[in-house]
């Protein structure tokens, strides 16, 4: 079981991390508005070209 | 005054300008000056610093989702623009735009064709305030949330281990591990409460935090001590586990309380927008020019156009006009404006254009009363929940003595456990529960209002709402509509009815005064088709006179006038109602009677406060035949009219002597001192200040069929607060004596606090939602 004091110290480490990522998440307010992002799958998406066909090149 | 000439009106000519009066509208953002109240400056790659600006906007017009997207490319399209994010779901937009390429009207003006309004949202950095503290709260909740459940791994295996399974030093590292994220917790997510509790300790005063304050304190110092010194006077055993549990669970109640409280708030925002955000003033040169209405100072001269709102209080001082005043005063009928007279903030110009002198701005007009009180009525809230931790207060200072009690008991015994029996005394008793129980209801309740339009300004006043037995209603105003109604017609011989209403409503079309809005909705699909009137005028105070263009409509060819009985030229009849005459050259063609409307919904509504067993009565200051009309029509038994504010309130106190408890509803224009009196009372509408109205409960929406509704959801809320408090003193009766008998470990109290008061709360949130059974 020794292996658990490499382990246990990495855990508390990385839920810190999770902590600081956390702190980031919500204060660049990626937290603000949970409704209107879920509802961006339905929009078009116009910036990029349609792909050009392969009927295209020929005829 | 007899006019027998066709001779123009006095009112002023409307200004020709190149541009619709809408898009002019829009210049006045184009100001510099003006930016600052929705807008920032931002930086943005490419640009010169301090030319690119942020702007918060609010969009009228989005139906869903796909108009979002609709408005940000109708915007992107423009040069200058670089960035939209608009969102249905909240009604907002915010726009990054480039002062070098681009202005607020060009983008207004974009937005507009295609279909939406833009408006500056005034309140932008207001709302920021808000949001920092709700990201806050959040993160201090997810904070405790996140290491919760780590120290709960951390913990699992003390609990699964039989003794000796563990060896010390590994047990050591999970205790330090816990201890290190146990840290966050302490710092960030358990703040508040100290700073509470310290604040508490300052005044001499005792809440609700205090004790939860000490509990975690003394289970972390406990904890502590355990972790570094396990052979110490303080234990063996750590309560990390629980510490973040209980804290937890504590956020997330006061969390959903904020969410709440928000919610009830925000039904305010309706009535702020009703000033206009331009106008035109007169500068120096004697031009009139477009400015913002922030910008306007005491004693300017503006002019108001027609179908515009008046954006101060003033003095008329060129002009006449038609002015509606309902939503200040309740008056249905149009007040006439001569040169002179004293016009409102927020009244609408209905005739013409008129210039007015501004004589008091902003919070002193009565319309900014009334917004000031709207305002404030959302935060006399907190109040309620002061008071129910003044009755609070001896609970908890008997919770803290048993505490201490019960730590000097088990002292001797074995210190470990006293100091445990202590904590879980301070952390069981859910002082939460009756703190928690008389607000969460009444809260609960008093949004399900708000989303239908009834504004609470007393909170204490839903309780009374459940005693109710009789309910009074005024006339004018509560029972009968603001908007005129077509009752009687009679016309000469050779016209038919619907001629003259066609023919009148002809020129009604080109008039906003009430008859004519009146006349207009009597015609509705029964014209015969639209006469053509050419040179329609209306003149202040006598009517409208138009031309004839379409022969075969009347015998008569020529003027055709709408009006008073004197502006007609035709001798007035003496009646009950108002009295309106249509003529033309040839003479007296028709004359139209006019009332007061019933709601619509007010016999469905009385009919159902019968059915539930109130008494309902009426007392009306108008005249006793009008009175009785409107009683018989609608099955009130008992009613009277010709009733002063003094006779109301005789006949209210005889009732309240019988032991009865009475509900008032009126509109607050004269019934101020019986609204005050009664034991509940309802404001109908936006009517005369409301500082003097003295109502509990206020309908701007006039919806009667909300009453029933409010009665029922009171009676609700009073069995769900019995519900709560009869839950706090059996679930304290239980556990407290359980925690001084040293039976209650520690996550065992955190986990019994948190469901208490997760279950007052639950119940209390039953009261948002309400079946419908109207």
């Amino acid at each position: 079981m020794d292996i658990l004091f490499l382990l246990v110290p990495l855990s508390v480490l990385l839920a810190l991390g999770v902590v600081g990522v956390l702190a980031w998440a919500i204060w660049s307010g990626q937290f603000e508005e949970l409704e209107s992002e879920g509802q961006r799958i339905f929009q078009d998406d116009l910036s990029s070209a349609p792909p050009k066909s392969a009927a295209d090149g020929q005829a | 005054m007899q006019a027998t000439s066709f001779a123009p009106t006095t009112a002023l000519p409307v200004p020709h300008s190149s541009e619709p009066a809408e898009l002019a509208r829009f210049r006045v953002f184009d100001a510099p000056q003006e930016w600052s109240v929705f807008s920032r400056a931002v930086s943005r790659p490419g640009a010169e610093p301090g030319r690119c600006w942020e702007s918060q906007l609010l969009v009228r017009g989005m139906h869903c989702a796909a108009c979002s997207l609709a408005l940000e490319r109708a915007l992107l399209r423009l040069d200058g623009v670089l960035e939209v994010h608009a969102s249905a779901a909240s009604g907002r937009a915010s726009i990054t735009w480039s002062a070098d390429l681009s202005r607020p009207s060009a983008w207004m003006n974009a937005a507009q064709a295609a279909g939406y309004e833009l408006l500056p949202a005034s309140d932008a950095f207001a709302a920021d305030r808000g949001r920092q503290e709700a990201r806050l709260a959040l993160w201090r909740w997810l904070v405790a949330g996140f290491c919760m459940m780590q120290v709960m791994m951390y913990a699992v295996p003390g609990y699964l281990a039989g003794p000796g399974d563990i060896t010390p030093d590994i047990e050591k590292l999970l205790r330090w591990a816990s201890w290190v994220l146990s840290l966050p917790v302490m710092v960030f997510s358990a703040g508040p409460f100290f700073r509470n509790a310290w604040r508490d300790l300052r005044k001499r005063s005792i809440s609700m935090d205090l004790p939860v304050a000490l509990g975690i304190a003394m289970t972390f110092a406990i904890s502590s001590a355990a972790t570094f010194e396990p052979g110490g006077v303080w234990g063996h055993e750590v309560y990390f586990d629980s510490l973040t549990m209980f804290v937890f669970f504590l956020l997330t109640g006061r969390w959903l309380e904020q969410r709440l409280r928000a919610r009830t708030a925000g039904s305010l925002e309706l009535l702020m927008q009703r000033l206009p955000d331009s106008v035109e003033r007169q500068a120096g040169s004697g031009q009139f020019e477009r400015v913002a209405v922030r910008r306007l100072a005491v004693g300017d001269v503006i002019r108001v156009l027609p179908g515009e709102a008046f954006p101060a209080d003033g003095t008329l001082l060129l002009g006449e006009t038609f002015a509606d005043e309902a939503l200040l005063t309740g008056e249905s009928r149009p007040v006439a404006r001569l040169a002179g007279a004293t016009v409102m903030a927020g009244s609408y110009n209905l005739a013409a254009a008129v210039e007015v002198r501004v004589d008091r701005l902003g919070a002193a007009t009565r319309y900014g009363q009334i917004v000031a009180l709207m305002a404030q009525a959302a935060i006399e809230k907190p109040r309620l929940a002061l008071l129910a931790d003044r009755v609070a207060r001896p609970f908890l200072l008997l919770v803290m003595a048993a505490a201490a009690g019960a730590a000097a008991f088990w002292w001797n015994t074995d210190p470990a456990l006293a100091l445990m029996a202590a904590v879980a005394v301070l952390v069981v008793t859910c002082p939460c529960a009756l703190s928690l129980a008389t607000p969460a209801a009444m809260l609960s309740s008093a949004g399900l209002l708000a989303r239908r339009g009834v504004l609470v300004r007393r909170l204490q006043a839903i309780e009374a709402l459940a005693d109710i037995d009789t309910i009074v209603f005024d006339k004018t105003g509560t029972l009968t509509e603001a908007a005129i109604v077509l009752r009687g017609l009679h016309t000469r011989d050779g016209t038919t009815h619907a001629e003259a209403v066609a023919m009148a409503s002809a020129l009604a079309q080109h008039s906003l005064h009430p008859v004519s809005r009146a006349l207009v909705a009597a015609a509705g699909l029964d014209s015969r088709g639209p006469a053509r009137l050419a040179d329609v005028r209306e003149r202040a105070g006598q009517g409208l006179e138009g031309r004839l263009g379409s022969p075969g409509l009347s015998e008569g060819t020529g003027l055709l006038r709408l009006g008073s009985a004197s502006f007609c030229g035709v001798k007035a009849l003496p009646a009950e109602r108002l009295q309106v005459y249509l003529a033309d050259e040839s003479g007296w063609i028709a004359r139209f009677e006019f009332d007061e409307g019933v709601r619509p919904d007010a016999a469905q509504a009385i009919a159902l406060l019968q059915k539930a067993g109130f008494d309902v009565q009426m007392l009306s200051g108008d005249l006793p035949a009008a009175a009785m009309r409107v009683a018989t029509q609608l099955g009130i038994g008992r009613a009277e009219g010709g009733c002063t504010p003094e006779i109301k309130l005789d006949r209210l106190k005889a009732l309240q002597r019988q032991g009865r408890k009475v509900l008032m509803v009126g509109d607050g224009l004269n019934d101020g001192p019986v609204l005050a009196g009664a034991h509940v009372s309802v404001a109908l509408g936006l009517a005369a200040p409301l500082a003097q109205a003295r109502s509990d409960f206020v309908m701007p929406g006039g919806q009667l069929t909300m009453l029933p509704v409010m009665l029922f959801q009171a009676r609700r809320t009073m069995r769900v607060v019995k519900q709560n408090l009869w839950w706090a003193a059996v679930y304290n009766a239980v556990c407290v004596p359980l925690a001084l008998a040293g039976f209650l470990p520690a996550w065992l109290a955190g986990l019994g606090m948190a469901m208490s008061s997760l279950l007052v709360m639950a119940n209390a949130a039953r009261l948002a939602k309400i079946k419908e059974r109207y």
